[in-house]
């Protein structure tokens, strides 16, 4: 590959990479909203 | 001067920074002999003294400084940027907090560290 | 000051001390109890970018205020380890989150889905109602008591419900009395 394919390359790890932790920290970090269980 | 050690709930100057990153020295109020616009005057540099705890260590950062610090009232609601502080030169009292336009009496401080300087209720906006 | 915030508004806010000026953590989790309508306690993220899941819990009890902007605590000894609070906030039942839940009536119409919970904030954590995403499209609210059970990924409520399905927030609060009165309830 030339240069330019490389650099490519590098730039799609890179993208995946990122989303890759922006997913994993939204799973550790989300939340909800939830509603306990009541007796009534 | 770089920075002021402020304790809010007794609203005055516990002391000053002087100089800055590791050199950074810190002057009790009380040893100050004298406070102006572009230096503070200290009897002898005896009373220079390094950060002593970790709440010292963050003043001397200037991450405890007042000015420029968020203004968050007690309610949870922010109420801008604290611009500037007025206060007695010779007590350390803190007298006045303006944020933006609004002058706000010293007492309505409740605390004041990192984040934010927390005001009471009565500085509360209008929804 | 109280005002009507949803509880994904709420997540994501930091918690501050009064007296330390400190944002100790942000909020994860909204608990609350649907039978007596009102914010139990939210569970934590420590603060930062790169940072994970705090283990500590906040109680309802121990909040002082929540705003707009931050949720309030007089200082860091309101925040606890889960075996200090109650079970409910503590280790809360994470399967029973209600975004997303269908909205069925008893008699089996669905009026949506839960896209949020509607709380009146303050010094206290009150629940107004739901957000829902109608089934026909478009937003609507319905008021609290809204439902008579959660029970896997849906919310069932009385069948008059369908009949206060409201616009906006403000139609919600201006319901929510007769709602009530309707359900025999006050």
């Amino acid at each position: 590959m030339g240069v330019v394919g490389w650099l490519i390359l590098v730039v799609i790890v890179v993208a995946v990479a990122v989303v890759a932790f922006l997913a994993i920290r939204r799973r550790r970090r989300g939340g909800g909203v939830i509603a306990t269980k009541d007796k009534r | 001067m770089s920075h002021l050690l402020v304790d809010a709930q007794q609203r005055r100057i516990d002391a000053v920074v002087v100089g800055r990153g590791k050199k950074a020295q810190l002057v009790d109020w009380a040893q100050l002999s004298g406070f102006g616009p572009d230096a503070v005057m200290v009897v002898d540099e005896g009373v220079l003294r390094p950060p002593a705890d970790d709440r010292e260590r963050a003043a001397a950062e200037g991450k405890l400084e007042l000015v420029g610090k968020r203004a968050l009232s007690e309610g949870g609601n922010e109420l801008g940027e604290l611009d500037d502080v007025t206060f007695d030169a010779d007590s350390g009292v803190l007298e006045e907090l303006l944020i933006g336009v609004r002058r706000v009496p010293a007492g309505s401080l409740l605390g004041s560290g990192s984040y934010a300087a927390i005001l009471d209720q009565s500085q509360e906006p209008s929804p | 000051m109280r005002l009507l915030m949803t509880a994904t508004q709420i997540r994501g806010l930091p918690v501050v001390t009064v007296r330390g000026g400190e944002d100790v953590a942000e909020v994860r989790d909204v608990i609350y109890s649907p039978g007596a309508g009102r914010l139990v306690g939210l569970t934590l993220n420590k603060r930062g970018f790169f940072a994970g899941r705090s283990r500590d819990v906040l109680s309802a009890e121990a909040i002082h205020a929540v705003g707009q902007h931050a949720v309030m605590v007089l200082d860091e000894s309101s925040i606890v380890t889960p075996e200090d609070a109650s079970d409910e906030v503590g280790h809360p039942a994470t399967e029973r989150n209600v975004l997303g839940d269908d909205v069925l009536t008893e008699g089996g119409s669905s009026l949506g889905k839960v896209a949020d919970l509607v709380l009146l904030v303050g010094s206290s954590g009150e629940v107004v109602g739901y957000q829902i995403d109608k089934a026909g499209g478009g937003r609507g609210y319905i008021p609290l008591p809204a439902q008579l059970s959660v029970s896997g990924d849906a919310l069932v409520v009385p069948n008059i419900t369908e009949e206060f399905v409201q616009d906006d927030l403000v139609g919600l609060g201006a319901s929510v009395d007769e709602f009530r009165a309707r359900l025999g309830l006050s």
